[in-house]
């Protein structure tokens, strides 16, 4: 009597089951425990307890899809993030690089212009040739010599200035005198005032950037040849000098020491 | 060796001279010249175009003292020296 009674209780929980919340489920629980019947009761309870969650999977489905849609695309954000970062991070690497890389190739490229005040040596050499005094433009040279504290050379000019003009080769003498009883080996450098000027004051041969042994006592002249390029007249910065001052300062040199000339490429001094 | 003040203008550059340093004239071989060519440029009150002709002379001896390099005097600059003195004059005048 009771089993058709149960059997109809659980047909009807197994078909409102797609629609049922949780207390329905409950109440039908409820009802059957309320017939009394044991052990098959509990049974079936036990059994339709266990089925009905997985009727209930197509609501819970719907959330876990939505879930998985935003983590898809939570995914793609995050590859593209990562491709844009490693984009980001070349990049970088490839600037560091290019720092590196731009002091061999600046070198090469100041060699093959000239620019960079390092003198082509080629085109230099021809222009003494060629070049035409700019007559009507007198500029005074004026000389200054100097010695290093620790050098006990006497080193002076042998004239306080000279006129000349663009594109003139002009010779000047300066004069050292070794006062002390030992040889003393002196190197020199020089500097040109106004700095502008600097870049159209050429030397063709000068006394600096060498060794110059003196013996104990000795006096020599030291010639300097040199000329103003005569580019210097069309330079619209040019056009308020009228004075530029030469100066050459001594320092003494250890035996054996060479001076690191200025410049790129090591040039050597010997013609 | 320059100021550190002008970026964008040129900063000094010291430049090896194009042929070399001279060597030492130690025992004055040249030094007669080298008397005349500063006497020449008392006397023209330091114009050197007035004593290019001193110059050449000195540097002519340091060339032939093996104090200097053998160079053709063209191309020291002296092209004009090389001519007739009538051509330099005309040249003189602008």
């Amino acid at each position: 009597m009771l089993l058709p009674i149960l059997v109809r209780e659980s047909l009807c929980c197994s078909k409102n089951s797609v629609l049922l919340t949780s207390s329905n489920i409950q109440t039908c629980i409820r009802g059957l425990q309320g017939k009394g019947a044991r052990g098959l009761h509990s049974y079936a309870q036990g059994f339709l307890c266990r089925r009905v969650p997985s009727r209930l999977n197509p609501q819970i489905r719907g959330a876990k899809s939505r879930k998985s849609q935003t983590k898809q695309q939570e995914d793609e954000w995050r590859k593209r993030n990562k491709t844009v970062l490693t984009y980001i991070a070349a990049a970088g690497v490839g600037m560091i690089g290019m720092s590196y890389a731009a002091v061999p190739l600046y070198r090469l490229y100041c060699q093959a212009s000239g620019l960079g005040g390092a003198a082509v040596a080629g085109h230099d050499a021809e222009q003494v040739e060629t070049m035409k005094p700019v007559k009507d433009r007198i500029i005074k040279i004026t000389f200054n010599a100097d010695t290093h504290a620790s050098m006990q050379w006497n080193f002076r000019p042998q004239q306080s200035e000279i006129y000349v003009v663009p594109g003139e080769t002009a010779l000047a003498f300066y004069r050292a005198k070794n006062p002390t009883d030992k040889p003393v080996i002196g190197i020199s450098t020089y500097n040109v005032v106004p700095f502008e000027a600097g870049q159209y004051f050429n030397k063709i041969q000068c006394f600096c950037f060498e060794e110059q042994r003196l013996n104990p006592k000795e006096e020599v002249d030291m010639p300097v040849f040199f000329y103003i390029d005569p580019e210097f007249d069309e330079d619209p910065r040019m056009a308020r000098v009228d004075t530029i001052t030469l100066s050459y300062t001594f320092f003494e040199a250890k035996e054996g020491q060479k001076l690191h000339l200025p410049g790129y490429s090591p040039i050597s001094l010997h013609s | 060796m320059s100021t550190a003040m002008n970026f964008s203008s040129k900063s000094f550059r010291p430049r090896a001279p194009d042929k070399g340093s001279f060597p030492l004239d130690h025992f004055g071989e040249c030094k007669a010249f080298k008397e005349k060519f500063m006497k020449c440029l008392k006397g023209n009150s330091y114009d050197n175009s007035m004593c290019r002709l001193q110059s050449k002379d000195y540097l002519e001896c340091r060339m032939d003292n093996q104090l200097m390099a053998k160079e053709p005097l063209e191309k020291l600059g002296f092209k004009d020296l090389m001519d007739k003195p009538s051509q330099e004059n005309k040249e003189a005048k602008p």
